[in-house]
């Protein structure tokens, strides 16, 4: 607990996190999974994890054949950087899914994928220089001697409509963020309620690695929603949020 | 059971097939032994020579002793007397095998045989009983064995290995119970004593003196702490005759096994449990429960560093010494011996760095021999050489102890060498063994079979996972300030522009005040006497006030232009003319001076104080 909590406060010098993150690989090879595991997740209390601890963690689970933090890891890591290695570990996760959906959507909505595909930080920053861009030439267009006014206003026009065209995309992804709240199965089995409640009548069954949405939370159960729009309330620690 | 402790009589009608007059009656008991265990068995035999037609035996029925067997023989001898005559021998000789039931000195009381004329008695016998066994162990003595195996000539146990006897059950020569003597169950060890993992065979049987139909059911005991291994679980019973202390048995071997204790110290091994059909069908048919007698072994440990325990040996063979970059070599190593082949932890090839090794592949294949277990194991290395050269794949060495020697011993392979030549298409070729996939051109070896976890990563930044760039603090003021600072600029300019048209109205009346101004000095000036100034002052006086009032510069406009400037404020056309009236006149004043009397002067005063005050 003393060391935990120390882990909780103290970070560790990129020496020593790269010290760790390296024992934490060997116990991997030596098909030590726990140790390793145990080793990433101290990485990620000092918030020192970023994508390539989450793709370690999350295949040492995968090699300890835990399905639902394997998932949950490897996802995590491909919304930070997605490669062809995470995507790879995501196919033999789902390989070894139990759950076979039927009647799932072939992609998720538009905006959903719109907002995964572009990276916030370029659309970020981008929208915000050429708003400013859009107002000072809008400043510069109305003090501007008549003569010169047509070609700063174009200027002027084009750096709005970039500006409003990025801000639209920011907006979905503040929307999505917003909006959709979306988990993976963690337990080796979940049982899915009509309602929340233990004495509710058990709907379906979902099993670790499933991706779900989130639909609702009410402190115990959440309600959660398929890709195909099965819907049931399973228990909140069975499940762990993106 | 059914025929001890009763005193029965047997009624024996002596056929005296003509026994020669004069030859003697003898009749006597003898036992072969006159000390024996509790636990022994001995034989007392009622010897009645030449007895008369109708003689009955009456056999001893002593309440200390148990009969457990009870058969006769007859002979009969014919001999020549000294007179010639012929004599007929007839000896009948009355065996009972018998068992004492406490210790002490006991008595045999004396047979009776009764006869027409008289009663014969025999001796008593005295039998001295102590506690136990008496007679030799029963334990089988070390045999030499035949090939285990019988395995093909290079095998290194042959036949003129020394090989301990192991699980004959033959050799054990139980007790026979006090009570179910004629039916029971024996649980055997073909030994007391062995090491950890070395093999002990246990054997169940029945001995019965009974019919048989069948065994229902055999429970064998739970055997922790043992790893076993069937040797026999005969479906049908066969019959092995085997005679006890004398008693005979038919003896039914139900199960054997080889056992292999895990660890050191005693282990107990409980009875077995029996249920079987006697009798025969349909006649007298019984169902009787039988249970074994329990067991222990006492297991000794192994020496340090010691594993693998049996007696093994290990050998290896190539497929091919010579081959071409990528490909495949097979390594097969081959274990074969006694003992339990589950156990033999064969060590890894430690194949050389160029060479790329699949998981080996295993076959096992046990087999039981003279009750002793062992088999052989091959292990199938397929290695792939990765570079080209002269290589050694190093050999493996077993090590395991031989209970046998009580040592442990070594058996290795040889080392192998590998030459690798270039490919002959000159490819790095992998290729993937039992890929039914595989091309079968020579050139299209390459067989890169995906699948599989992705390697690790080895180098990471160590940053926390980012949050969206539009979730910092900064970006909400960011958006927002420069619409914000729009609409701030554009109020801005609003309340300027209303603030700068209050201005020009001051501005504009400032002047007016200052057109008013110069007025009055133009009065000072005309009464000082100067005409021409004063007609200067109130022309600009006048001048300034247009200036301000319609902000133009009226400085060199004609009069036609100013009035056109003038009616473009909208000044009515009275104070119009007004004020061209006095630019006239001020021009006169100025370049006329005779016209400049006071009362004109006074007249161009009033008009321009009278424009500037009427004006709109």
């Amino acid at each position: 607990m003393i060391a935990l909590t120390l882990s909780l406060v103290l970070a560790y010098t990129p020496q020593e996190a790269q010290a760790l993150f390296t024992e934490a690989n060997d116990a991997y090879y030596r098909q030590e999974y726990p140790v390793a595991v145990e080793k990433y997740q101290r990485l990620l209390a000092a918030e020192q994890g970023g994508p390539d601890v989450l793709f370690n963690l999350g295949t040492a689970h995968l090699a300890a054949n835990e399905l639902g933090p394997a998932v949950l890891f490897l996802t995590r890591a491909s919304r930070l950087s997605p490669d062809d290695d995470v995507a790879a570990q995501l196919a033999v996760a789902q390989q070894r899914q139990l759950d076979q959906v039927v009647g799932a959507q072939e992609s998720d909505p538009f905006l959903q994928r719109l907002a995964r595909a572009v990276d916030d930080r370029p659309i970020t920053l981008g929208f915000v220089a050429a708003w400013w861009l859009a107002f000072g030439l809008l400043l510069a267009f109305v003090r501007a001697p008549a003569g010169r006014r047509w070609v700063l206003g174009l200027v002027t026009a084009g750096a709005f409509f970039v500006s409003t065209a990025l801000g639209a995309v920011v907006g979905v992804q503040v929307w999505v963020a917003q909006s959709v709240r979306e988990a993976v199965v963690t337990a080796p089995t979940a049982a899915a309620r009509e309602f929340p409640g233990e004495s509710a009548k058990v709907a379906f069954e979902v099993h670790a690695g499933l991706l779900v949405r989130v639909m609702e939370d009410t402190g115990r159960f959440v309600r959660i929603r398929l890709p195909n729009a099965l819907e049931g309330w399973v228990e909140k620690t069975q499940v762990a949020p993106l | 059971m059914a025929r001890t402790g009763s005193a029965l009589i047997t009624a024996l009608a002596l056929l005296a097939a003509g026994p020669a007059l004069g030859a003697e009656l003898e009749f006597y008991m003898t036992v072969d032994r006159t000390k024996v265990g509790t636990e022994d068995t001995f034989r007392c035999e009622i010897v009645v020579s030449n007895a008369p037609e109708g003689a009955v035996v009456q056999f001893p029925a002593p309440p200390e002793f148990e009969v457990l067997s009870r058969s006769e023989s007859t002979q009969m001898s014919y001999s020549v007397g000294s007179g010639g005559m012929g004599q007929i021998k007839q000896v009948r000789k009355f065996t009972l095998v018998m068992r004492a039931n406490r210790v002490g000195t006991l008595t045999i009381p004396p047979a009776g045989l009764q006869t027409a004329s008289r009663t014969y008695k025999s001796e008593p016998v005295k039998i001295e009983v102590v506690a136990g066994r008496l007679a030799p162990e029963p334990r089988a003595q070390p045999r030499r064995a035949q090939n285990p195996f019988g395995l093909p000539p290079g095998f290194p146990f042959g036949d003129d290995d020394d090989f301990p006897s192991l699980g004959d059950p033959f050799a054990d020569d139980p007790a026979i119970p006090r009570s179910d003597s004629d039916l029971f169950l024996r649980a055997s060890l073909d030994r007391p004593e062995v090491f950890v993992g070395e093999q002990v065979t246990l054997s169940l049987f029945i001995y019965s003196r009974m019919d048989l139909m069948g065994v229902d059911a055999v429970q064998m005991p739970k055997l922790e702490g043992l790893l076993s291994q069937d040797i026999a679980t005969p479906t049908n019973l066969q019959a092995e005759d085997k005679t006890l202390g004398g008693v005979h048995y038919r003896a039914y071997l139900l199960r054997s096994k080889a056992l292999f204790p895990l660890k050191p110290g005693t282990i107990a091994i409980e009875p077995a449990e029996v249920d079987i059909s006697s009798g025969v069908y349909p006649f007298n048919q019984r169902k009787l429960h039988r249970k074994s007698n329990p067991l222990s072994i006492k297991v000794k440990p192994l020496p340090a560093g010691a594993a693998n325990v049996g007696k093994w040996r290990l050998s290896s063979t190539v497929n091919q010494t010579d081959i071409a970059l990528g490909e495949p070599v097979q390594l097969k190593v081959i274990l074969e011996g006694r003992g339990s082949l589950r156990n033999v932890v064969i060590p890894p090839l430690q194949a050389p760095a160029s060479f790329r090794v699949f998981d080996p592949q295993q076959a096992e294949k046990t087999s039981v021999s003279r009750n002793q277990v062992g088999g052989q194991r091959t292990v199938e290395y397929v290695l792939v050489p990765q570079q080209t050269g002269r290589f050694e794949l190093p050999g493996l060495t077993l090590e395991y102890f031989d209970p046998e020697s009580q040592q442990v011993e070594k058996t290795s392979t040889d080392p192998v060498a590998i030459t690798v030549r270039p490919s002959g298409t000159g490819q790095q070729a992998l290729a993937v063994p039992g890929n039914p996939q595989a091309p079968a051109e020579p050139a299209a070896r390459n067989q890169l079979v995906g699948g599989g976890l992705k390697s690790l990563r080895h180098s990471a930044t160590f940053s926390a996972p980012r949050t969206a760039a539009w979730r910092h603090q900064a970006f909400l003021p960011l958006a927002i300030a420069p619409p914000a600072l729009a609409l701030l600029l554009a109020a801005i300019a609003f309340v300027r522009s209303r603030v700068g048209q209050e201005d020009e109205q001051s501005r504009k009346d400032k002047q007016a005040k200052a057109a008013r101004k110069r007025l009055a000095q133009a009065e000072k000036v005309a009464a000082q006497g100067s005409t021409t100034d004063f007609y200067a002052e109130v022309d600009k006086a006048l001048r300034s006030f247009l200036e301000a009032r319609l902000s133009l510069n009226v400085t060199g406009l004609t009069r036609p232009q100013l009035d056109e400037a003038m009616a473009a404020a909208k000044v009515p056309e009275p104070v119009r003319q007004r004020v061209l009236g006095v630019f006239e006149t001020c021009d006169l004043g100025r370049y006329a001076p005779g016209m400049g009397d006071a009362s004109a002067r006074r007249r161009a005063l009033d008009d321009a104080a009278h424009a500037m005050e009427v004006w709109p």
